[in-house]
């Protein structure tokens, strides 16, 4: 093999399997842009609802159950994924952690599991509608079925990335929380839309929900880009999940409607324009 | 700020703004630092590079990894190699998602570690994954190494490229994350070139060694081929405990054990 001119041994020859990416490195750009083709949707039918934890779990029963009740009406006409998240637990124990030393790793995981807390709990509360808690696992291999099976599952909205969390650019909070996590799964299954289920009507020029004299405008519609160049103070979902829109396989456009306004969930989830879309440039 | 001073404001920082502010990740840089298994070296064994190479490659690399684990404690991450090529290519040609491809991939880096698994078994080396990775710091304890799957799990939820569908982070990725989250001494990547080249060895004769440079002059090189996954460079930068990585020829004999001893025997990459 011509390969094996810098090496010792000549008898060192691979084994190989033929490909398209057999004899090279998948870093090399050039050779790996032949696999560059249109992506299928595995669950067009999908819609992807996340509630968020601290703008909706923690806002207890006042909160959640008007949400869980259009969520029962809905499975009825639409195929839905819930996920969740962590809420204020989730920040108490980054706070116990990031006060212990522990690494970004370590802290991902540990917020996570308070976001699969919040997951057991809609769960639950919509059994009856054959609605389950599915673990990671599941989500990424059976979900098809799952969802032949009923119209809804819940599941954790963090992404399963925790010990393998990347340190983020700046500090120790871990950087894919429910949001980026939700989006990353949506995109991948070819979701038709995704949802996220807050408190405040969308994208506000300052947080709305600080009472400090400030007018907050309200953002209808808006690009990725444009946002992200705005560089608001606060925006109601992760930053880095309007950062990953610019690499979306499908989904085009991710849906901020908020959730203590009865009747949002219902019509954001038959395309109504409800609250903010973002949408990618 | 006093250390009570700062562990005030971060908490009340945790409880009332979003996550993504930056006042409040600024805040949190000031945490401390605690390293898990600091002690810990990782070494990332090449799928295509070394273990597709069969009994020729791995029983002298088998043999160097029993003697290393006496003096060291190691963590030994598999690579996938030419299975998981052959997987992206048919994947791809399909039309299926990056997130795809990452699953199935990852079965391809879950093989080479069971096959290092049973070669070291007689050494007392086990296998471990997903809940195992708490035993951890017990085995390294009692035998002193430990084979981990390299590939990251983040299966559907894996980053999208910029272009096709290859997943981006993937088994150099995930070791290098391991030796970050347990602030490990040593990460090293044991590949069949000497190092870093200046293009691909196996393809461009006139390739050139570079045995050290900084994760900034290696962005700038902007070279179209590299020994190590891209985006391990940004992680790199992020980096609290494993700022710098050497890759180096695990085809030669003897330098497992002088890397280790952080000995510079490859080629060095570090952050800064």
């Amino acid at each position: 093999m011509a390969n094996t001119r810098s090496h010792p041994e000549p008898s060192f020859a691979a084994k190989d399997v033929p490909s398209a990416l057999m004899r090279q490195t998948l870093l090399d750009r050039e050779l790996v842009r032949p696999l560059d083709r249109p992506v299928i949707r595995l669950l067009p039918w999908l819609n992807v609802v996340v509630i968020g934890g601290r703008s909706i779990m923690d806002k207890g029963r006042d909160a959640v159950l008007p949400v869980v009740e259009e969520l029962r009406a809905a499975l009825l006409e639409h195929r839905l994924l819930i996920l969740t998240g962590p809420g204020i637990r989730g920040r108490h124990v980054l706070g116990v952690g990031l006060d212990l030393g522990l690494p970004t790793g370590v802290l991902a995981a540990l917020a996570s599991a308070d976001a699969e807390q919040n997951g057991h709990l809609i769960a639950a509360l919509l059994a009856e509608q054959g609605v389950s808690y599915l673990p990671h696992a599941a989500i990424a291999h059976q979900l098809a079925v799952h969802l032949s099976a009923s119209r809804a599952v819940v599941s954790n909205g963090y992404p399963p990335y925790e010990l393998y969390e990347f340190p983020p650019e700046v500090g120790k909070i871990p950087p894919h929380r429910t949001d980026t996590g939700a989006f990353l799964l949506a995109d991948a299954y070819g979701a038709a839309r995704i949802i996220y289920v807050k408190d405040v009507d969308g994208v506000f020029t300052t947080d709305p929900t600080i009472t400090d004299g400030s007018r907050p405008e309200f953002i209808p519609r808006v690009g990725a880009a444009q946002l992200l160049a705005m560089n608001l103070d606060t925006l109601p979902v992760d930053t880095l999940a309007v950062e990953l829109m610019a690499h979306a396989k499908h989904l085009t456009e991710i849906h901020i409607v908020n959730g203590l306004t009865p009747g949002n969930i219902t019509k954001a989830l038959q395309g109504e324009h409800v609250g903010t879309l973002i949408h990618a440039d | 700020m006093t250390d009570t001073a700062s562990r005030a404001s971060l908490e009340s920082l945790l409880m009332s703004r979003s996550l993504s502010d930056t006042e409040l990740m600024q805040t949190s840089n000031m945490a401390p630092d605690y390293a898990i298994l600091p002690d810990v070296s990782v070494l990332k064994i090449g799928g295509q590079s070394v273990i597709d190479r069969g009994r020729a490659a791995v029983y002298p690399l088998i043999d160097e990894l029993v003697t290393a684990k006496r003096s060291h404690q190691i963590l030994i991450g598999t690579g996938a190699g030419t299975r998981a090529r052959h997987l992206y290519s048919l994947a791809a040609e399909l039309g299926l998602p990056t997130g795809v491809l990452t699953d199935v991939g990852a079965a391809v880096a879950d093989q080479n570690a069971q096959m290092l698994g049973y070669l070291m078994a007689r050494h007392g080396v086990p296998v471990v994954g997903g809940s195992a990775f708490g035993a951890i710091p017990l085995y390294l304890a009692e035998c002193g190494a430990a084979i981990f799957s390299g590939m990251p799990p983040y299966d559907m939820w894996q980053h999208v490229p910029s272009e096709g569908v290859i997943p981006p982070y993937r088994t150099d990725a995930g070791c290098y994350l391991v030796a970050e989250v347990y602030g490990c001494r040593n990460m090293i990547f044991v590949k069949d070139e000497d190092g870093l080249y200046t293009a691909n060895p196996k393809t461009d004769p006139g390739a050139k060694l570079i045995p050290e440079i900084t994760v900034d002059e290696l962005t700038a090189l902007d070279l179209p081929d590299l020994v190590i996954e891209r985006p391990v460079l940004e992680l790199m930068r992020r980096a609290r405990y494993v700022k710098s990585v050497q890759v180096i020829n695990g085809l030669r004999p003897g330098l497992i054990k002088r890397a280790l001893a952080g000995e510079h025997v490859g080629t060095i990459i570090s952050a800064a």
